[in-house]
């Protein structure tokens, strides 16, 4: 968003549960790192959202994932403004607990796409009211009586939230036919989850970066999740290798397998019987809440959650330091085998 | 003892590249390696996660090694050893040429006019080739809801040659559908209310003339004509024209059937079992090999 700061930031250490208390409160509009079920899903916020109780959050986001899961388990968002509403290991089918709200009215799904949303962001990111996207013109998305937002007398009040879901006009510099503009997003909050961060603020992380950088920009309050507090020196000595600058980071929690079900390249693999589990546990209201008083209010604190995993669990998620990720652990019927070179390259040469 | 992977893919070359009989392969790995045949070496595919993947991935160990593949969270030319679960698994990222996000993807790559093929799933598809992963009813209350576009709209629409692979159900192949996600080559003028050619819709800009050129489904392969509608362009081993046809929610065009799909030949399913998914992820089964291709493993 475009704002003029009167007050530079300067991001604190804390505690899990101190950031989720400072940060998170019920109506927050939030926007939450990594990609689908799989990569850096910020989980442990998540999971201390859920046991401090938030509720009615708005999310905005470009996926579902291992926290709206289960921020839908808890009941916990209102509105739901997304492109993609799978979350893990059953990609392709919408988390039990979301399709049920969803149809029973408590909840408003607005729709996008990938790109659009990456758009969204982008233009938040970098201070644009709007942007210009050769979002799909004849998709339903763009179909102006499919607006949930505006159908919930929802736009034009809250300051976060565009007077409009789109607008198509005609490109006007080249003559190239129709256009979409999007109006950019802007949480009030965004949560990322990140391999390192300087002790001053400055982060990174490894593998793919989804639009992490864009939404810590968009978003008013960023706390960062990190699997190592470094010194801020360390971070320093590689540059090109950091994403997000400090200047924009409100918070930084040190949270070692803060991730987990979901994957931090070079640090551990996403776990995908654990999701099952939790698909599983999600079909049966019983079972949803003895997942709920197992796993989420059991534990005493995060680190409790990690241990009760166990040593052989972690051991097989260890990600090896060459590929980033790990071959003990069991995907799917058979293990992984041992391979030198990927077949393509073997082929193609090089 | 088993073999070690040097071992396996010297077998490689070794495996014949006739066409394996019926009962020796399954519908899933017929369906991964048809996906496979689309790609051409020269090829810039985006792909969804699931079959897409995994057929891309045989092309790209079998008929098209050099195909760049970028998966939407941020990935170009990822050179996969183990199959990924997911677009943002870091095997896909495994020897990328860069790594970066989704304004990558989407914007660089794609809407940039990079993208060759696309290969995408979907829920329902109508006779234009537009496709559903919305919902089914009305939209505000569906009777059922799925995940909604994720990239398909973008990738569908802004990808030069588009492939999708659908289940076959008279339910799922549609005059109309309910919810278009990603147009086909007939889409809605929202502006004036008409349903009309995406060429027009489109008019003006770069991707007037992507779209849609074939779909792969559990029951045949299809391709679409130059009025931009579906035909069948072969049945699948053990399927016939007339099922298909009653498995199909409007009047099929099936004059231009070429005859039976070609099945999967030996080498290419030596391909897919060993090395693109050895690990029964995606496929459900290992299937045995027949006596003379065991033989051949067995050295």
């Amino acid at each position: 968003m475009p704002r003029s700061r009167t007050q530079t930031k300067k991001a604190q250490i804390m505690s899990l549960e101190e950031a989720a208390k400072t940060f998170m409160h019920d109506g927050a509009m939030v926007a939450w790192s990594g990609f689908t079920g799989f990569n850096r899903n910020p989980f442990a916020f998540a999971w201390q959202t859920v046991r401090q109780g938030v509720k009615n959050l708005h999310v905005i986001d470009r996926h579902g994932s291992c926290c709206t899961w289960l921020l839908n388990a808890a009941g916990a968002i209102k509105v739901y403004e997304t492109d993609w509403m799978g979350w893990g290991e059953m990609a392709g089918k919408l988390d039990i607990n979301l399709e049920k709200r969803y149809k029973k009215g408590e909840m408003i799904l607005e729709d996008y796409s990938h790109g659009a949303m990456a758009m969204r962001f982008l233009a938040g990111a970098i201070g644009a009211p709007f942007i210009p996207y050769n979002a799909p013109l004849g998709s339903d998305l763009y179909n102006p009586k499919y607006d949930a937002l505006g159908r919930a007398g929802m736009r034009g009040k809250d300051p976060r939230i565009p007077k409009k879901k789109f607008i198509q006009m005609e490109e006007p510099f080249w003559g190239e036919g129709d256009t979409v503009l999007l109006p950019s997003a802007r949480p009030e909050l965004a949560i990322i989850h990140v391999a390192q961060c300087g002790d001053k603020g400055t982060a990174r992380w490894r593998g793919v970066g989804t639009i992490d950088k864009e939404i810590s920009f968009a978003a008013d309050k960023v706390v960062i999740l990190a699997e190592e507090v470094v010194p801020e020196s360390e971070m320093r000595k590689l540059p090109e290798g950091n994403q997000i600058p400090y200047f924009v980071v409100d918070a930084i929690v040190e949270c070692p397998w803060g991730a987990f079900p979901s994957s931090v390249p070079f640090y551990y693999d996403y776990d995908a019987p654990f999701m099952r589990d939790m698909d599983k546990a999600s079909r049966n209201p019983d079972d949803m809440k003895k997942f709920m008083d197992e796993w989420v209010f059991g534990p005493k604190n995060w680190e409790e959650f990690i241990v009760k995993l166990g040593a052989k669990r972690l051991l097989d998620l260890k990600a090896d330091s060459v590929t980033g990720y790990s071959t003990r652990m069991m995907r799917g019927k058979k293990p992984a085998p041992r391979m030198k070179m990927p077949l393509s390259v073997a082929m193609s040469g090089y | 003892m088993a073999k070690s992977m040097e071992q396996m893919m010297e077998l490689i070359e070794k495996m014949p590249e006739e066409a394996a009989k019926p009962g020796e392969f399954i519908l899933p790995e017929l369906m991964a390696i048809q996906i496979a045949h689309q790609v051409r070496n020269d090829d810039i595919v985006f792909a969804g996660t699931g079959l897409p993947m995994v057929g891309i991935m045989t092309a790209n160990f079998i008929n098209a090694p050099n195909a760049l593949l970028i998966y939407e969270s941020g990935i170009c030319d990822g050179k996969t050893m183990h199959v990924p679960m997911s677009v943002c698994d870091q095997r896909a990222a495994n020897m990328s040429s860069t790594l970066g996000g989704l304004v990558d993807t989407f914007g660089y790559y794609l809407q940039n006019g990079y993208v060759s093929l696309g290969f995408l799933g979907g829920a329902a598809i109508d006779k234009y080739g537009g496709v559903n992963v919305t919902s089914i009813g009305d939209y505000y209350s569906p009777g059922h809801r799925f995940t909604g576009s994720g990239g398909n709209s973008d990738i569908g629409t802004m990808a030069h040659r588009v492939a999708y692979i659908i289940l076959q159900e008279k339910r799922r192949f549609l005059d109309r559908n309910e919810y278009t996600t990603t147009p086909g080559w007939w889409c809605w003028d929202f502006k004036k209310n008409e349903w009309k050619p995406k060429k027009e819709v489109w008019k003006g800009t770069a991707y007037a003339n992507s779209g849609p050129v074939a779909v792969v489904t559990n029951m045949g392969n299809y391709g679409f004509d130059e009025k931009g509608e579906i035909y069948l362009k072969s049945f699948h081993p053990g399927v016939t024209v007339e099922q298909i046809k009653e498995n199909c929610g409007f009047a099929l065009n099936v004059s231009r059937v070429e005859g039976e799909t070609k099945k999967p030949t030996y080498k290419e399913l030596f391909v897919l079992r060993e090395f693109v998914d050895p690990e029964l992820i995606f496929l459900p089964q290992k299937v045995e090999y027949p006596a003379q291709i065991q033989k051949l493993i067995n050295g």
